[in-house]
């Protein structure tokens, strides 16, 4: 192992020399298709550099393709804390094109996305094992927060011993339940937040610079 | 010999770990798989020919490629922990980087540049990207059917292979998938393009140069 370690231990050297002097942390914006991590991804962005990450849907896999925010400055306290964001692909066991046939898709594009939305799981989990340095695990408060998916991912996440928030997303819904959440995952802090409406995001930036800065 | 690289030409056994670490005359990192009797370009080898591949095809490089990343992980691995993604990447890199290889040079960097768009993948995290056509169900009959490249009769079988090795993700007809998230999270390398055809990319970590 000794060899190993010194090889992984140079290579992470040379990858780190390669790049920026001090790079950010980058965060993973991760969790199920439709929680709203491109809203928050959007929000979070617009709110510190202007710009936006990529387009939301009510359409489940609207994002295909991970794609990152680099170097947004959050300011807290007079303290400003630099992370990288990466809106990752809704990570889900099984993709049905049939699914999107209901959204009014023609079959020849809903076979598309349900391809491409596979391609982009691979992708996302691909960039937790090596890429990202935190976790922003997004959930929709309104759905049973305890699926299959969200435990084994929560679960990886754990064994990298990666920081992680969980965020509630949606509480504006009627049948938002944070507790839920809190209950389904006790080892975690939970943030509520709307990331469509912007509710509580004083409190989601506090921890992400508590967290990541 | 079925794999190509597609910036000099030299072509790879099936089964070649050279691949792996870019291509040892050129330093390129994408390679085309060609079934025999296709292989129409001017590759400068001294190897004999090979056989014919048995039906069903089930050297695929791709199938190397697992089983190589495969073999790291029982090489360095051997713990029980839970933990698995803490140390493989690097080591898999390790191993791959002992083999031969040329320090990265333009043709390798746009040779990457071509597959993959920079900007969507990360990019302190250099990839070299296979592009793999499965040899698949007319593998048999290759060697006399030097023009039929694009005519793979037997989709289902293409399907059924693609599955075999790429346990992480189950096509269960075009547009339906299954997905093995722990396998997924598990390789080294991971699927960047899945093709109805049975077609598909696979993209291994590559080497960084010191
Ligand atoms: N009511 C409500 N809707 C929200 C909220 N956040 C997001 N949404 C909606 O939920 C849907 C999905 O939002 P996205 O941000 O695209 O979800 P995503 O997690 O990026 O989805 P994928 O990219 O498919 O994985 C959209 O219709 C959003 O408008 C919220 O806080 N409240
Ligand atoms: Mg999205």
């Amino acid at each position: 192992m000794g060899l190993l370690t010194n090889l992984k231990d140079s290579i992470s050297r040379a990858a780190s020399t390669l790049f920026s002097e001090e790079d950010p942390k980058r965060i993973g914006i991760y969790g199920p298709p439709n929680a709203g991590k491109t809203t928050l991804a959007n929000r979070i962005a617009r709110d510190w550099t202007g710009d936006a990450v990529g387009p939301e849907s009510h359409v489940p896999h609207e994002t295909r393709r991970a794609r990152r925010k680099e170097n947004v400055e959050i300011e807290r306290d007079g303290k400003k804390v630099t992370i990288d964001i990466v809106d990752t692909p809704g990570v889900t066991t099984k993709v049905d094109y049939t699914e999107f046939l209901e959204h009014d898709m023609e079959k020849d594009d809903a076979v598309r996305r349900s391809r491409e939305a596979t391609e982009g799981v691979a992708e996302a989990m691909h960039w937790l094992r090596e890429d990202v340095d935190g976790v922003i695990y997004v959930l929709d408060s309104s759905t049973d927060p305890f699926t299959q998916v969200n435990t084994m991912l929560i679960g990886i996440i754990e064994s990298q011993d990666l920081p992680v928030l969980i965020l509630a997303n949606k509480i504006d819904l009627e049948d938002s339940s944070v507790q839920r959440i809190r209950n389904a995952y006790p080892q975690h802090e939970t943030i509520p937040l709307s990331a469509l409406e912007g509710d509580n995001m004083d409190e989601v930036y506090d921890k992400i610079a508590e967290y990541f800065g | 010999m079925p794999h190509q690289c597609t910036n000099c030409g030299r072509g790879f056994e099936d089964g070649s770990q050279e691949m792996l670490s870019g291509c040892p005359n050129c330093g390129g990192n994408k390679f085309q798989f060609r079934p025999e009797g296709a292989d129409n370009s001017p590759p400068t080898d001294t190897e004999p020919p090979e056989p014919p591949e048995p039906p069903g095809g089930n050297s695929t490089v791709a199938k190397t490629v697992g089983k190589t990343a495969a073999t790291v992980r029982d090489i360095v691995g051997g713990t029980d922990e839970p933990s698995v993604g803490a140390d493989q990447p690097e080591t898999a890199d390790s191993q791959i980087a002992a083999g031969p290889t040329d320090t990265e040079d333009a043709a390798q960097a746009s040779a990457r540049g071509e597959v993959v768009s920079p900007d969507e993948l990360p990019d302190h995290t250099p990839e070299g990207d296979h592009q793999f056509e499965p040899a698949g169900a007319d593998a048999a009959a290759s060697e006399s059917s030097a023009d039929d490249t694009r005519d793979r009769p037997d989709l289902k079988e293409l399907r059924e292979e693609l599955n075999n090795q790429f346990e992480s993700v189950k096509v269960v007809a075009p547009g339906q998938y299954e997905l093995n998230l722990m396998e997924l999270y598990d390789r080294e390398e991971y699927i960047v393009a899945l093709e109805e055809d049975g077609r598909y990319s696979i993209q291994v970590p590559e080497p960084i140069q010191e």
